[in-house]
């Protein structure tokens, strides 16, 4: 037994067994229960990259769980692509429980502080097996616990808002997993298989005999993916949820949770159903124009709001629908851009959220209207709010740009200059509801009306981290997307 | 007629996606949370009985190797999974309710609408 071979199984482990340990610790040591969990995911962040060494090296590994092969054990796969996202959903989270351990203590009771490290180590452990696992049912199960987890660490909180909130999610959560159980079934009753490799062989075949299950099944994938990932119409549980919840479970609901459902429907397309299924049904197209949609609406939405976490919380909707538009419009570049974009935004907004998490922390200020002046007294936190602003616009230096850029050549190559027009108008709106935030924050002439106490350096160090991440997905981004576009060229 | 024979020999299909619509209808459209949570489990029912029913093999007998190797058996791989799902869905229907209890706590109500009017008029 080589340990190298483990790793998939191991990244996983690490946080789930710290999951259970961290609240016994709690009560004892208080202090060591948070090392343990910034451990625990420093270990996994460490395995996830040596993973991605490896597998760039010898290829994809195919661990098999507890020696049972596929198609009846449960397979992991570890490619460059999911290894990627692995990489993202455990640095980020690493980075956001850096942030959580000084601000969770003004949001939560300290008793419970404990239970939240169980949830974060759960979640972020479902997580990072939804990126690997090649199994069906396993999915289901990890998509539940996901979904668990991510309600469990918005109610929490245990006031008014967050416990509608959290019903609210979980009810649509819960008819988002049985949507996507009974496409599951649909498409084991036609083939007999839950392994994806499996599966993509077999309904090759299997859609030309039993073509209603199989297109039953993608449509109620769509729905089942739409509605967790919060696709146009299916995102009304959005908003209140990741307004309402602790600042760095909004930081983790927001930058990571919807995109790992985006990216698992990507990895449905492109590795369960076959080629043929994707050319002669519209899904792509259906995709497509609800992001359209997704991604004009949410600007709108975003620009009415008064409360600054609820706008971030509505400017989602419009980002995880760029993520779409990449699926959606099914060409190679596009593609690159919207799995970049899952980095970019899940780095940007999870920033935001810790800027205005950390405002609320030092002043108690939720209104937009209140923040005028506020970069004279805070000045940090606003420069990443900026910073943070100016990637969701794309402006040049940042993220936001590549990823759009990728987007727009993708929509002009397939010929859907329309789309170019969305992407375009969206940066615009963006910069209307953004910019305003930032001028008047730094040049109002007012001066800043509330008290605001000072910022731990812990708050401070992980914005700066976060402005770090930033500027290197905008400015350093040829390894990655080399990565990226050399996986996608492979699915064409 | 071959359809309506189809339908009349697969009828435990039909049965499952009937409980599937009227779970996903009363979850979506009552305003009252228990009943949601009721309705959830409706749903998730209705799949775990579509997969149990696929497994079957009409005249099989239950997957225990008993030295006859000839003989035919059931599929005991949508069993395993629906015992997993069944699991999964008890689980969800705990947090469930210990919401539902937490929120009535909370607002003296479990019943969306009203929750809905509380929060309007704060």
């Amino acid at each position: 037994m080589v340990l190298s071979e483990q790793l998939p199984a191991l990244i996983v482990i690490s946080p789930l067994i710290c999951a259970f340990l961290s609240p016994l610790l709690y009560r004892r040591h208080a202090r060591a229960s948070a090392y343990l969990v910034l451990l625990s995911l420093l270990l996994s962040l460490v395995m996830a990259a040596a993973l991605l060494i490896k597998v760039q090296r010898s290829g994809p590994l195919f661990y098999q769980m507890g020696s049972w092969p596929p198609p009846w054990g449960i397979e992991y796969v570890a490619d460059p692509l999911r290894v990627y996202m692995l990489l993202v959903v455990v640095a980020v989270s690493l980075w956001i429980f850096l942030y959580a351990i000084q601000d969770l203590g003004h949001e939560l009771r300290e008793e419970v502080i404990g239970w939240y490290y169980t949830l974060y180590s759960l979640l972020v452990a479902s997580m990072a097996a939804m990126t690997l696992t090649n199994d069906l049912f396993n999915l289901f199960v990890l998509m539940e616990i996901c979904a668990i987890t991510s309600c469990a660490i918005i109610t929490i909180k245990e006031d008014r808002e967050c416990l509608e909130a959290g019903f609210k999610y979980l009810i649509l959560s819960a008819m988002g997993t049985g949507c996507f159980l009974l496409g599951v079934a649909m498409l084991y009753m036609v083939t007999g298989y839950l392994n994806f490799d499996f599966l993509q062989e077999e309904l090759s075949t299997a859609v030309l005999n039993y073509p209603l299950n199989v297109f039953t099944a993608a449509a109620l994938f769509i729905v089942a993916f739409g509605t967790k990932a919060a696709l146009f119409p299916l995102h009304v549980w959005l908003p209140d949820a990741h307004a309402s919840a602790p600042s760095p479970s909004s930081a983790m609901l927001s930058g990571l949770v919807i995109k790992i459902y985006a990216f698992t429907l990507f990895i449905i397309f492109y590795r369960v159903f076959p080629r043929s299924l994707l050319d002669s049904l519209p899904l792509s197209e259906i995709v497509l124009w609800l992001a359209a949609f997704g991604v004009m609406f949410g600007s709108i939405y975003a620009m009415l709001q008064t409360d600054l976490k609820k706008m971030l919380a509505y400017s989602s909707i419009g980002q995880i629908a760029f993520i779409f538009m990449g699926i959606g419009l099914d060409q190679r570049l596009a593609l690159v851009g919207g799995l970049y974009h899952i980095a970019v935004h899940a780095i940007t907004k999870a920033m935001l959220f810790m800027a205005a998490g950390t405002v609320i922390y030092a002043t108690g200020v939720r209104k937009i209207s209140d923040l005028a002046g506020i970069g004279r007294v805070m000045p940090l936190v606003m420069v990443a709010f900026t910073i943070g602003s100016a990637s969701m616009i794309g402006i040049p230096g940042t993220g936001g740009l590549i990823s759009k850029w990728y987007l727009a050549l993708g929509a002009l190559e397939s010929g859907r200059s329309l789309f170019v027009l969305v992407i375009l108008l969206s940066s615009l709106l963006n910069a209307i509801y953004y910019m305003p935030i930032v001028i008047n924050s730094f040049m109002s002439q007012e001066d800043f009306g509330h008290e605001a106490r000072e910022v731990p350096k812990v708050l401070q160090s992980a914005l700066v981290i976060g402005m770090i991440f930033v500027a290197l997905t905008g400015i350093f981004s040829r390894p990655l997307i080399q990565l990226i576009e050399a996986q996608i060229t492979l699915l064409f | 007629m071959e359809l309506l024979s189809g339908l009349i020999d697969n009828y435990y299909y039909f049965v499952a996606i009937i409980l599937f619509v009227i779970g996903m209808h009363t979850m979506l459209t009552h305003s009252n949370m228990i009943k949601k949570v009721i309705a959830m489990n409706i749903m998730d029912t209705s799949v775990f009985l579509l997969f149990v029913a696929i497994g079957y093999v009409h005249g099989g007998r239950p997957p225990i190797i008993a030295g006859n190797e000839e003989a035919l058996y059931v599929n005991p791989l949508p069993g395993a999974l629906i015992l997993t799902g069944i699991v999964v869905a008890v689980s969800v229907t705990a947090y469930a309710l210990s919401l539902i209890v937490k929120i009535h706590r909370t607002y003296g109500t479990v019943d969306c609408d009203e929750i809905c009017k509380i929060r309007g008029d704060e």
